[in-house]
């Protein structure tokens, strides 16, 4: 959890590596899970290739963006329990409106509802700045009505998008293939430039700093409202990205799928990725293997031969033992500094 | 919530200003249960002029009968919200118990409710274990909590609880019986002791005060010496144990139980808690706010069902409501 602690006071005794190591292990350690991971797998199943590397990435990638959607409002002090709701949303928005149309029309529907979908939760955003009720209750009102409106704008499962479109979230016209590329290079770009804003930008900072003291931060000179609204727009976007990556894997959209539980897999991605949910702590870089770890843990355990539902209480009692870790980890930080 | 505001914070410029729509306001924002109250008969009028027939014992019946297995399980979110904790696990384990007490059920229904109750207490303090012992995150300790019972009742149904899916007798007529000539429901009776219980827990037992303090100040509180790890091992226990009562009622209710039983109740009862005006954060609240929470939720439901307008309006309805509410509680409590 403390990936990213900065200690002026320890820096300058410190060998660079060290603190490189200090402040970005967490990041390290779970991208070496993942790799672990990976090759265990590899070992497991007789044909491993590029069509299951492209089968955890395609398939990894909505978890992926809605993570890094949660990640970015929680760094900077909130949480939103609506990006699952948003996910649906957007997913049967783009198949409502995509299908039957050529590539740059689908392309255009995609930015239209990026930008769509950044305004409407940069009012939610706003809604929590004025109302100054606790983020968590409004977006569990905003979790009702999106998934609401998901329902309203495709009642019954449906909708496609174009070919080429599928292509770009998953190296196949169809959906299901063995190229892993384009989604590798969609989702490196989109969450190295998510990282760079966050962690190289006087208004990506300003995130960190709303998050780990709003008051300090008012008091610096950072407005701190448009910080959160500027926190859920990104927020947004990010989880309309994971509803096009749904869209593009799935060729439809279904307005059924269950949003809070997706809310819930996003939240315990960041968590898994080192953001703390007290908020200013935390990188999207850890969250992009914690999302594709938690995603890929159910395909390692079928081939092991465990049963579905018994891969969920593994599962589950992963997560609690790595978070049990991690608290040690930290109690015994906090004892010898 | 009885301290009345101070005439020496007053900000008037002077005393003859003090209307009385003023002074209401004021005695609004110390007590902000009474906008419930008002907001609960309101929507209770404005069902009654949607479908006249609402306005009846039965009508009412009905959403009793509703609100009951929310309540119980917004009295397990209210404890654990004033210790700045939650359980999105509570759901699973109102299916679990309820897949417990159909699998007993032929043994009589002291077995049934045991076996329930047993179900409860033990998902409860394994969550009590992880947050108050290894300092989990509760958010996490509770949702990874749910994943597992998920997996193991899934595989259970299909295995040793194959078959075993009616429930006894005695507690269908406790999950939606009534007496009384049919007027009012065991169910509510079971709330109604339930919240006796609760409500003197958290007003006058040390354990309710404990629990304010750790989520008040859980540094402060844990240098005052409160054993935080005891608190919140029996506040997840009790919610456990409140989460079984709420699967053995809804099961009764059904009289069949299946793995989506509960699940739709977890988010309102996690609403119903915090449109009574617990903080998340822990700290403050009371139940008797949850329990207008609850009434609202269910009143809503039977008006958004009167509507008939369709699964996608009632749950934007239903959003907004949850905005609409906590941020008209927020603002008349912010006044005081």
């Amino acid at each position: 959890m403390t990936a990213v602690t900065t200690d002026p006071l320890a820096s300058g005794t410190q060998p660079g590596w060290r603190r490189w190591l200090r402040r970005h292990g967490w990041t390290v350690g779970v991208w070496l899970l993942l790799g672990a991971l990976i090759g265990y797998y590899s070992t497991l199943i007789p044909a491993f290739g590029s069509f299951q590397v492209a089968s955890i990435v395609n398939s990894g990638a909505p978890l992926v963006f809605l993570a890094a959607a949660q990640a970015v409002i929680v760094i900077a002090g909130g949480i939103d329990l609506g990006v699952g709701g948003m996910l649906v949303l957007t997913n049967v928005t783009a198949a409502r409106f995509m299908e039957g149309q050529p590539f740059l029309a689908t392309l255009l529907i995609a930015v239209t509802i990026i930008i769509l979908a950044a305004a409407v939760n940069a009012g939610v955003g706003w809604i929590i700045n004025v109302s100054r009720v606790p983020d968590i209750v409004i977006t569990l009102g905003s979790l009702y009505f999106f998934q609401g409106l998901a329902l309203a704008v495709l009642p019954n499962p449906g909708g496609g998008t174009s070919e080429l479109f599928r292509w770009i979230f998953t190296g196949s016209r169809r959906g299901i293939g063995s190229n892993p590329y384009p989604a590798i290079a969609l989702i490196a770009i989109v969450i190295l430039g998510l990282a760079w804003w966050l962690g190289k930008t006087r208004s990506g900072l300003s995130l960190y700093a709303v998050g780990s003291n709003k008051t300090a931060a008012y008091l610096s000179g950072i407005r701190a409202a448009r910080v959160k609204i500027v926190s859920y727009a990104i927020g947004g976007a990010f989880a309309a990205m994971a509803g096009l990556a749904t869209t593009a894997i799935a060729g439809r959209g279904n307005a059924n799928t269950v949003g809070g539980n997706l809310t819930l897999r996003s939240v315990a991605a960041i968590v898994l990725g080192g953001v703390a949910l007290t908020g200013g702590i935390g990188s999207v870089i850890a969250v992009v293997p914690a999302g594709l770890i938690l995603f890929f843990l159910n395909p390692i355990l079928s081939a092991m031969g465990v049963d579905p539902n018994r891969a969920q209480v593994v599962q589950g009692v992963l997560i609690v033992l790595v978070m049990m870790v991690t608290g040690l980890i930290e109690w015994r930080r906090r004892r010898t500094t | 919530m009885s301290v009345d505001a101070t005439p020496a914070l007053d900000a008037g410029p002077d005393p003859e200003q003090q209307t009385a729509l003023r002074r209401s306001g004021r005695y609004l924002a110390t007590h902000p249960h009474w906008v419930l109250v008002f907001v609960l008969i309101v929507l209770i009028l404005i069902t009654g002029m949607i479908e006249p027939n609402y306005l009846s014992v039965s009508g009412l019946r009905n959403s009793a009968l509703f609100a009951a297995p929310i309540g119980i399980l917004a009295a397990g979110q209210t404890i654990l919200m004033l210790t700045a904790g939650i359980d999105l696990s509570i759901a699973m384990i109102a299916t679990g118990a309820a897949y417990f007490a159909a699998n007993q059920s032929p043994n009589g229904p002291v077995l049934a409710i045991v076996g329930a109750l047993v179900v409860g207490i033990v998902a409860g303090a394994l969550n009590g274990v992880g947050v108050g012992v290894f300092q989990v995150n509760p958010l996490i300790m509770t949702l990874a909590m749910s994943g597992i019972l998920l997996g193991l009742f899934t595989e259970w149904a299909q295995t040793i609880f194959a078959g075993s899916t009616r429930m006894n007798d005695f507690i269908r007529t406790l999950g939606g019986g009534s007496f009384f000539g049919g007027r009012i429901p065991w169910a509510v009776v079971v709330w109604a002791t339930l919240s006796l219980l609760v409500v003197y827990l958290l007003r006058r037992s040390g354990f309710g005060r404990n629990l304010y303090a750790l989520g008040d100040n859980t540094v402060a509180s844990r240098l005052s010496g409160v054993r935080s790890w005891q608190v919140l091992l029996a506040a997840y226990t009790i919610a456990g144990v409140f989460g079984a009562i709420a699967g053995i009622l809804l099961g009764g209710r059904v009289g069949a139980v299946d793995l989506q039983l509960a699940g739709v109740f977890l988010l309102p009862s996690v609403a119903a808690a915090v449109i009574g005006g617990t903080s998340i954060f822990g700290g403050v609240g009371t139940y008797t706010g949850t329990i207008l929470g609850a009434l609202i939720l269910a009143v809503l439901n039977s008006m958004l069902n009167f509507l008939g307008v369709g699964t996608a309006v009632q749950q934007m309805l239903y959003g907004s409501i949850i905005i609409g509410l906590s941020w008209l509680y927020t603002r008349i409590a912010a006044t005081q």
